[in-house]
């Protein structure tokens, strides 16, 4: 059996029956389809404020999917088509008239390779709130300086915020990508296996960062590694075959799982 | 045989032989050309031959021996030539160019080798280059200050003399010719937009009285203006005329050279190896930076040189957001179907279609439909001339965009297919538009393969000349596109290229022996001015490489 670290055990929701004051997000009956196969099957489930989700599941089973349907990345492949409804704060972000730009400055999303820009250190953290408008240096200034120290980096760049992001190395620039995320204070914070190219001791900043992260922001967090699942998340999804087979705070999920299939799954049985 | 075969062996002789003949082609080719270009910037002794005539009489020739050959002796019989020799024969014949142009039929003759005399190269042989008639070869006598004189050559110090002369009657030269060309040319210009105001407020009915004595009082002033600048330079040209050469030719007579005709002495008999490389980088610096002179046969090149960079940094301007917009429409927004299949195919076929129609195309459409529009709308004052409506650097540079717009297209659409999609996926998930990832991160990511494409453009369009003939090349243009009178770039004007110029020195030249080095030196230039194109943009490719590194990764 996994280990359940004692933070998460702290304070237990009722993911069924969550208020509106403690969801972040609600996904109702989503159905996913590339063309005519079907990648979701009616998954419903409430995402809690200031906690961290952990999506798992074997490779192919949809959690990247439905991970990158909650900014409606998944806009950008053609034969894409989504059924069903994600509510944010109640408003259907798939809704006709929504701004998408608008809902992604509030939904940010990290991705599995770090992707900085060919830019500085500096210009990579500025660049969500350029995009803004924001011009006065003072602000961007300390937009900088609070979104690397949230994102743990500033101690180590603080000095060579002018060197180009690919002088950092991977874990910092993972790093980087999650400060470039947060400068521009988004509500949710999406993590699409952030640690899977990185090696295991930057992979252990990243995840007491993502522990210090949830204080401030949502996290929700794809991952095929169930240690780390276990390690940062309060909440657990399973998801086998483009369905979510079981949704359970984290220490319940891993020690008394409801269904055979995650109990397998956890156990190593398949995956 | 058939095992060696098998080891692939052949096949590696069969392509580095490819590889080296290719090498061997355009290094002979440059060699070439640098050698016949460069090799008449070297000063060459001046010969003072005596030969023998058909009539047993002799007579004498001065000059530089330019070129020799090995003909038999039946084709010199044949030009009307008496020679002592058995048949079958080879005997040398020199081309020797003995200018003087105004003394005689041809500046050039051929001397058949049995036939000298005597020959000598005389120290004190001078070559005189001058504004008119070409060079003068002849031994300088005497110099005369209003026909009285002032020193010989039996005195000592008759070179520096001599140099002083020289020196003080080129500055004349120059100084009248910048007057000339910046004051007066000013003043013309201004006196040209004023009547061309004239007919514009005539045309909108708006010359009143108040206008016209406006415009008059202007004209006035100017033409003051005009009156003491051209007793400026008159009296420059009076003070230019004062010193005359005495030189006796070849003839042995003794002629008066004026010395504001001439541009510069040299003894080159006289020289020694230091001398002469100085001599010889002068002369390079002089045909680069002077403008042609006796339709283009003398002189140097610079409004060619000017004008073909100016072009292609036009053209440069206008290819190169023209191309990168349309790539990013059809990589980044056009939908992924037939249709934009057959654009990407039809733009990929373009750049096959001979130059020459893309000429046709760019008088046609340009100069005559577009040009004559904006004549009609904006220069109404100026017609029946044209102002836009007639071959121009502006149509030439537009036509050669056109031209390269295909290869723009092509290499900016391969650098945006190159582009990770993790970036545009990190800039989206920033909220960022579509339109914000391309212009933020796209386009300056994929701009190395833009300049890939630009020094490709900028290669095609240097060396191009057919399409230009049609839309905006002459032989001689007495203005340069640019110049200091208010505004500046005259995209109107017509202008002079390198390319056109070799063929006009080349082929259309009065004088075809006296131009055959200056092809060759012309052909140098361009391929250096190419080259040096081509590198600065290359610099420019490997900085934007090395700035944008992520692509590697």
């Amino acid at each position: 059996m996994i280990s359940v670290s004692p933070n998460n055990a702290s304070e237990k929701l009722d993911l069924a029956n969550l208020t509106d004051d403690q969801r972040a997000l609600e996904i109702k009956n989503l159905s996913l389809y590339y063309g005519e196969d079907r990648a979701l099957h009616d998954i419903s489930m409430s995402v809690p404020k200031h906690g961290v989700t952990a999506f798992i599941g074997p490779s192919g089973c949809g959690k990247s999917t439905l991970l990158r349907c909650i900014n409606r990345m998944n806009d950008l492949v053609e034969s894409c088509k989504v059924k069903g409804d994600i509510l944010l704060h109640g408003k259907n972000i798939y809704d006709k008239g929504v701004d998408v730009a608008a809902l992604r400055r509030r939904i940010g999303m990290v991705f599995q390779r770090p992707n900085p820009f060919p830019k500085s250190v500096y210009e990579n953290v500025v660049y969500g709130l350029r995009l803004q408008g924001i011009k006065d240096r003072r602000v961007l200034d300390e937009a900088v300086e609070r979104s690397l120290r949230g994102a743990a980096l500033w101690d180590e760049v603080k000095d060579r915020l002018n060197a180009s992001a690919f002088s950092l190395s991977g874990g910092q620039q993972q790093r980087l990508v999650i400060a470039r995320s947060i400068a521009i204070e988004p509500e949710i914070l999406l993590l699409d296996e952030p640690t899977s190219a990185l090696d295991p001791i930057s992979t252990l900043t990243i995840e007491e960062l993502i522990t210090d992260l949830k204080q401030k922001y949502t996290v929700v967090i794809v991952t095929h590694n169930m240690q780390q699942a276990a390690r940062v998340s309060d909440q657990t999804a399973f998801l086998y075959m483009g369905e979510l087979i079981e949704y359970a705070n984290t220490d319940t999920l891993f020690t008394t799982p409801m269904e055979k299939r995650t109990e397998d799954y956890i156990t190593g049985r398949y995956g | 045989m058939k095992q060696w075969f098998r080891t692939g062996k052949p096949w590696i002789w069969l392509t580095a032989g490819a590889v080296s003949v290719s090498l061997v082609a355009v290094i002979g080719l440059v060699l070439m050309i640098g050698w016949r270009g460069l090799s008449f910037f070297w000063p060459t002794a001046i010969h003072q031959m005596t030969i023998e005539t058909a009539s047993g009489e002799t007579r004498t020739l001065i000059g530089e021996i330019y070129d020799s050959e090995e003909v038999p002796i039946d084709r010199v019989r044949q030009s009307g030539v008496e020679v002592d020799a058995s048949e079958g024969e080879l005997i040398t014949r020199y081309l020797m160019k003995i200018g003087n142009r105004e003394y005689v039929p041809l500046d050039f003759t051929w001397v058949v080798e049995p036939t000298i005399v005597e020959d000598k190269t005389p120290t004190d042989m001078a070559i005189i280059e001058r504004t008119k008639d070409g060079n003068f070869y002849g031994r300088i006598i005497a110099i005369e200050q209003q026909g009285e004189r002032i020193a010989g050559y039996e005195e000592a110090d008759f070179r520096e003399v001599l140099f002083d002369r020289v020196e003080r009657a080129v500055e004349l030269h120059d100084e009248g010719q910048a007057l000339q060309e910046d004051e007066i040319g000013r003043i013309n210009y201004q006196l040209s937009e004023l009547g061309l105001e004239e007919r514009r407020l005539k045309l909108e009915g708006q010359l009143t009285e108040q206008a016209l004595a406006r415009l008059e009082a202007e004209r006035e002033r100017l033409q003051a203006e005009y009156q003491t600048l051209e007793k400026a330079l008159f009296e420059i040209r009076d003070r230019a005329a004062r010193d005359t050469l005495i030189v006796e030719d070849f003839r042995g007579e003794a002629v008066a050279v004026p010395l504001y005709r001439v541009l510069d002495v040299n003894f080159p008999n006289d020289m020694h190896l230091l001398a002469k490389i100085g001599h010889f980088f002068q002369q390079i610096g002089k045909f680069v930076s002077e403008p042609p002179r006796e339709a283009n046969t003398e002189g140097g090149v610079f409004p060619a040189i000017f004008g073909t960079v100016f072009m292609v940094l036009l053209m440069s301007v206008i290819v190169t957001p023209f191309g990168v917009v349309a790539a990013v429409y059809l990589h980044e927004y056009a939908g992924k179907n037939p249709v934009t299949k057959l654009i990407r195919i039809a733009v990929i076929n373009l750049a096959g279609v001979p130059s020459i129609v893309y000429g046709v195309f760019g008088l046609g459409f340009f100069v005559y439909m577009v040009g004559g529009s904006i004549d009609q709308v904006f220069y109404p004052e100026a017609l029946p001339n044209p102002t836009f409506g007639t071959p121009g650097v502006l149509w030439s540079a537009i036509t050669l965009a056109i031209l390269t717009l295909p290869v723009v297209i092509v290499s900016t659409e391969e650098g945006l297919a190159r582009i990770p999609s993790s970036l545009r996926e990190g800039s989206l998930a920033l909220g960022a538009t579509k339109w914000e990832t391309i212009w933020r991160i796209i386009v300056p990511m994929a701009s190395p393969a833009i300049m890939t494409g630009l020094i490709l453009a900028v290669a095609r369009a240097a060396g191009e000349v057919a399409p230009l003939m049609l839309v905006g090349v002459v032989k001689s243009a007495p203005m340069l596109p640019v110049d200091g009178n208010f505004p500046y770039f005259h995209l109107d004007r017509k202008f002079m290229h390198l390319g056109f110029h070799i063929y006009d020195v080349g082929f259309q030249s009065p004088n075809v022996e006296a131009s055959r080095p200056l092809v060759y030196a012309t052909s140098f230039l361009l391929i250096t001015v190419i080259v040096g194109l081509n590198l600065t943009a290359i610099g420019v490719r490997n900085h934007l490489r090395e700035k944008y590194r992520a692509l590697e990764q």
